[in-house]
Order: structure tokens, then sequence, then C-alpha cells
């Protein structure tokens, strides 16, 4: 059970303890956007001020011995480590969901998921490595799990088992990442625009990038392509007012950016006069436009205008809106890429289908650090005996030589020392069947 | 032993212009990490070979067909590691490499028989040699790169559509762009220069009459070209297909260059 399509799974608490080979068992509980509506889950969410202060609480409940909570707006998952045999039906725990949240129990109960052991740690690696993800192969996920875990640090809410636990996730994230390609390609209008951008002109830095019209959409693309480093960003709408709003916004968000890294931006912003649009728009690199305008406000004329000002300097069309303002044709004008709300979805579900494809592939790489996580678990559940073995063979060894300490008075320092090589070198060859056995046994 | 240096290097640029194709075609960029060290090992074989080759031969001038041939693979291969040293692109290298390995393979089993007389002047002459080999090295990139830019923008304007057997590459357009032009000013002076050392031995050694073979006013009329095809570039912008057009015209005259030599009374040098 890799999937987490279906929920409450609870498994017999016969089958956990047999799987159970340590002290402790691993429990891991949550809600998430397939098993879980938003309403549920909004109720769930932890905020990252709230979540020190979660964690220190689930790890005090009864029977828990670490814990750990991952809080995102697709999920919200309880990570423990128990007293044998608890689980979720463990009341402690469930009263904790229902105390902490103030829900009633059946309003959780039914959209819960439960994995152990095994499946847990599998469960962890998927969710850490983002195939468990409405988008699989986001890059977001990863970031959000070392913020959980740092916090789980933080409040010393993780030791022993879960540490371990964690960096071996983020070492198995990092190598899907690595070795597949589940993470290349973007699968988002406003990014898939953004990467558009970087074939055409490669590094954005210096870019001019001219908003036409307002939408959320091409907001959001010109944000993504700041972000790269475009350094100016023309704005023009119908309504001039409209446009200086859309520009103060921008410049607001860039200030914003500036104030958490002055290194990482540097832009700025210019409303140009509707009427100017074609005379200005050659001086930009990418143009994103979403009016409401029944016609077409470029055409291919235009184009082959702007490139002729340009010097055939390569210009990109980002057409969002519907109607389409950018005549197709003008495609076919030699440096100009027209991109509509289509072919930017076009794109994106293409993207989409590689990374499913290459979720296969990761799976099998998850599945693979499962078993070896799994293996080193119990090789260490072997430690504790081969120890006790050794040991107590040691004992008998002492004990052997000191029964015969006066037998053995008359020898010379160098032949006693060669007695008690002899017999721990013996002791040493008895043991070996024994323990390569145990280890065996153990993996 | 020369020859075996070379024949590894073969190898060596055979390994790099298969490794170069998923890296720039097939979106797979650790597969750089086998053409871009076996391209620098290739070289350096390649290099041994060249010296030691040059060396046995006693005059140190690449003047047997075969020598010729290694020079330039050697000089289009150097080319390629700094296109991707400078932009981190191996994009060129899908065209650049197999040429690379065709011209090393040439030389390393076909050897030429050209005799030679050691001339005059073999310090400058070299210079001369090498000067011209790294502008043809340059055009040639140059024209590729104008290929590969015209295949991507096909590619872009395609989303998918009608050129989608295009192969999607790992180099923005613009970054494309530059390596044509930068190549192309990187061998400006090299012709130039190239030319300027063979005129000025020519005339002390042959005089007037040099300068009135058609090989050598063919010669000049490339540099003509190639300082026109330069400038049409920068001054109209030039992308794309009509780049393509340009280059590969420019590159015509090259090769009638080259075909001239046959003709030519006073340079009658080997060339590949």
């Amino acid at each position: 059970m890799s999937q987490t399509q279906r929920l409450t799974i609870v498994k017999p608490a016969s089958e956990a303890a047999t799987e159970c080979t340590r002290e402790g068992s691993l429990v891991l509980v949550g809600v998430n956007h397939t098993t879980a509506p938003i309403e549920v889950r909004e109720r769930l969410s932890i905020p990252a001020a709230r979540l020190a202060d979660a964690i220190r609480t689930l790890a005090h409940q009864p029977g828990v011995r670490e814990a750990l909570i991952l809080s995102t707006c697709n999920r919200v998952e309880f990570v423990t480590y128990q007293d044998p045999g608890a689980g979720p039906a463990n009341p402690n725990l469930l009263r904790f969901l229902h105390e902490y949240f103030a829900i009633p129990s059946d309003t959780v109960e039914p959209h819960l998921y439960e994995f152990r052991e095994r499946e847990a740690v599998r469960h962890l690696f998927r969710v850490a490595s983002s195939l468990d993800s409405m988008v699989v192969g986001e890059p977001q996920i990863l970031g959000q799990v070392k913020e959980s875990y740092t916090v789980a640090r933080e409040v010393g809410a993780v030791s022993g088992t879960l540490e371990p636990l964690f960096q071996r996730a983020f070492s198995v994230a990092k190598r899907v990442r690595t070795e597949t390609q589940i993470g290349s390609s973007s699968v988002s209008i406003a990014s898939v625009a953004v990467d558009l951008a970087r074939k055409i002109f490669g590094s954005l830095q210096g870019k001019t990038v001219l908003l036409v019209g307002a939408g959320k959409m091409s907001e959001l693309a010109a944000r993504h392509l700041i972000q790269q480093g475009a350094t100016s960003i023309l704005v023009t709408n119908r309504t001039q007012e409209k446009a200086s709003l859309i520009a103060g916004q921008i410049a607001d968000q860039i200030s914003v950016q500036i104030a958490h890294d002055p290194a990482a931006i540097s832009c700025t912003t210019e409303v140009i006069p509707f009427e100017q649009l074609h005379a200005q728009a050659g001086r930009a690199d990418i143009v994103i436009t979403s009016t409401g305008a029944e016609g077409q406000i470029f055409t291919k004329a235009h184009g082959q205008q702007f490139l002729e000002r340009r010097r055939n300097r390569p210009m990109f069309f980002i057409d969002i809106a519907v109607p389409r303002d950018v005549d197709p044709r003008m495609n076919q004008v030699e440096g100009c890429f027209v991109y509509d709300i289509d072919d930017l979805q076009q794109v994106a579900a293409a993207h989409l289908a590689d990374r499913s494809r290459e979720s296969a592939a990761a799976e099998k790489i998850v599945s693979n650090e499962v078993e070896k996580y799994h293996q080193r678990l119990q090789s260490l559940d072997a430690v504790p005996a081969i120890v006790a073995l050794q040991q107590n063979a040691e004992a008998l060894r002492q004990a052997e030589l000191a029964r015969a300490a006066k037998r053995l008075a008359d020898l010379t320092p160098e032949q006693q020392a060669a007695v008690d090589a002899m017999t721990r070198s013996l002791t040493a060859k008895l043991l070996h069947p024994q323990i390569v056995d145990l280890r065996k046994k153990s993996e | 032993m020369t020859l075996l240096w070379l024949r590894f290097a073969v190898l060596l640029y055979g390994i790099a212009a298969l490794a170069v194709l998923p890296a720039a075609l097939y979106d797979r960029p650790r597969w750089r990490h086998f053409a871009v060290p076996a391209a620098i090992a290739a070289a350096l074989f390649h290099f041994v070979s060249l010296a030691e080759t040059l060396n046995a031969a006693h005059h140190r001038l690449p003047v047997e067909t075969h020598e010729v041939q290694s020079l330039l693979a050697l000089i289009l291969a150097l080319t390629f590691l700094a296109v991707y040293a400078w932009y981190r692109s191996v994009s060129i290298g899908i065209f650049v490499l197999p040429i690379v390995f065709m011209l090393a393979t040439l030389a390393a089993f076909r050897p030429g028989q050209e005799t030679f007389s050691a001339p005059v002047h073999t310090g400058w002459i070299f210079l001369h040699i090498v000067l011209l080999l790294a502008a043809y090295a340059a055009l040639v990139v140059s024209l590729l790169a104008s290929l590969l830019y015209l295949i991507q923008e096909r590619r872009l304007k395609s989303k998918g559509g009608n050129h989608r057997w295009l192969p999607p590459l790992d180099t923005p357009l613009e970054t494309i762009d530059q390596i044509a032009l930068k190549t192309l000013l990187f061998g400006l002076p090299c012709m130039t220069a190239g030319l300027l050392i063979g005129s000025v031995i020519a005339q002390a050694d042959y005089g007037a009459k040099y300068f009135s073979d058609p090989k050598i006013l063919l010669t000049f009329g490339l540099w003509m070209a190639y300082v026109a095809m330069i400038f049409i570039r920068r001054a109209s912008g030039l992308r794309g297909r009509r780049a393509v057009y340009l280059s590969s015209f420019v590159f015509l005259v090259v090769l009638f260059v080259w075909a001239a030599n046959q003709f030519s009374a006073v340079h009658k040098f080997p060339t590949p």
C-alpha cells in the first residue's frame, strides 16, 4: 500500500506487533488532499507559529516517545514513535487530535489514514520525494518537511528513531531529484511561461516585461519573471488608474522582496498610456497580455514593426486573454514567439505526463531505499544480542582463567600472555558462526 | 606510437560525440559528465600525437594532408571546449564532435603521402596555418550554431505541433546566437592575422606575382566576405534563417578557396 488513495488503513495489532522488531513502534497518522476535503484540512492545519507548541504537546502524550507534525496546505501528518502496540486506537493520540484541534472525532476519523513501520517509512520517503504531492515533483514539500523537522529538533521531540529516519528521507528525496527528471519541467501556467522565456532568452537578467491589461494570472507570471531577474516592468491598461494600481501593487511586492533579500531583486515599474502601446511595446522582450478586448491588439504587422525596431532581437508574447489579444499569425514572424493560453496549458499537460512517467522510476528508488532502511534497522536489532553473547563469553573466559590462575602462576609473563591470547582467540572462533547466524537472521 | 595516440583520441572523440546526444537532445544533463571529459582527454591525446608527428617529421609544420586534417580537428575540438567553458552548452557538439571524429579518423587511418621541402620562416608559417585553420574552425562553428538556432526557433514556434520531430535543445536561443556571433568575431582577427603573416612572407619570398594567383585572390575575397558577414549580422541583428544563408554563403567561399588550391601555382600546400 504505497498510494494514499484510500484512508483509514488500520492494521490488526497482532500484525503490527510482528513487524515491530524494536522496542517501539513507528506510526504515521494524517490527512491529505486525497483523503480529506479542504474543510477538514483547514481545521487540522497548524500555523508555523504554533507548530512548536503542537509538536511539544504531541510528544508529551502518554505512550509517545518521539513526535513530529507536518502541516502544509495539502496535508497534516503526525509522525510518532510510540510504545509498542499503540496506534490511532491509542485513545491518547485520538484524544490529542480531538482536544488540540477542538474537532469532534467523527469529523476527522473517517478521513484519517495510518501507516505503520515499513509502510510509514515508505510514506514518509514518498512525501519528502514529492511523490505524494498534489502536483507530483513540486519542490516545496521537501523544504516544508525540513522545516517541520527543524522545529521538532528544536523542541527536543525527535531523537534516536525519528532523527535518522528523517535524515534518510532527505537523502532519498535528493536521490529522487538527481536520478530522475521528476522535477525538471514546470507544470503551472505561470512557470511554463517563465520556462519558455528562459528557453528563448536564457537568463532573464535585464529583460523588460510589458503587462497589457489586468489579470491574476498575468500578474503571477510577471512576478515569476521578476524573481528570475527581469529588471523592468511596463504596465498599460485602457484605464490609466487601473494601470497605476497594478504597477503600484507590483512595486509593493518588489519592495517586500527587496526587504527580504536586497541582493536578489532590482526592478523598476513604469506605467505606459494605452495610446502609446504600439509605439512602446517594442521596448519589451516579453509581453504578457490579458485584456478583455474583443478584437486583436497585436497583429502580424505589429510584430514585424517591433522586430525591425529591435533589430531582430526576439520577442515573446504570452497571450492569456480570451478572446485572444495577439494575432496567432504573428508567430510566423521570425523572432516573434506567440503562446496563447491553450498552448501554455498544452505544454503544462505534456510536462505533467513526463512527470508521471518519471514517477515510476522514483517509486523504484523509494522502494529500494525502504528496503535498505529496513535492513539497516534489523541489523541494528541484532546488535544487542551479539553484544550480550560476546559479553557472556568473555565473562566465562575470565572466570576460567581465574580458576586456573594458581596452576598458571609458574608461567612466565610471556607464557601467560600467550594463554590469554589463545583463550581469547578460541572464544572468538567459537562465537563466530553464532554471530554470523544472528546477523543473517536479522537481515 | 603517434598514430596510436591519435587512434585513442579518435575513440574518445567517438565516445564524446555519442555522449553529447543525450546531454543536448534528451534533457539528460548527466551525460555531459561523459562527453566533456572524453572530449578533453581526446584533445590531450590528439595534441600529443600531433606534436610528436610534427617533431618526428623534422619540419614542425602541419603540411601533409593528414597533419592539416588533424590540426583542424584539434582546433575544432578546442573550440567546442571553449564554447562549453564559456556558455556551459554542449549543443554545438552535436555537429562539431562528429566532424572532429571524422577528420581525426581520416588522419589516423589514412596518413598523407605528400613530400615536403622545409621552407624558411617555419615559425611564421606555422602561425599562418594555425591562425587560418582557427578562422575556418570559427566559421564552421558559427554556421553550425546558426543551424542550431534555426532548429531551436522552429521547435519553440511549433509548440509541439508540426516540428515535434525536431530535438529539444538544452541551450537557449540567445545563447546560441551569442555563440554564432562570438565565434565569428573570434575568427576575423585570426583570419586577418593569418593572411597578413602569409602576405608578408610571400612578398619577401615570391614578390608581387604571388598576389595575382587565383587562390590568393579568392582568399582575400573570403576575408572580405567574412568582414561583410560580421558587419551585416551586427548592423541588422540578423538571426535564424537569413543568418544560416549568409554563413552558408561564406562557407561556400571557403570551399572554393580549398578547391582553388588545385589550380594554384604558388600556394599548393595540401589542405583537408
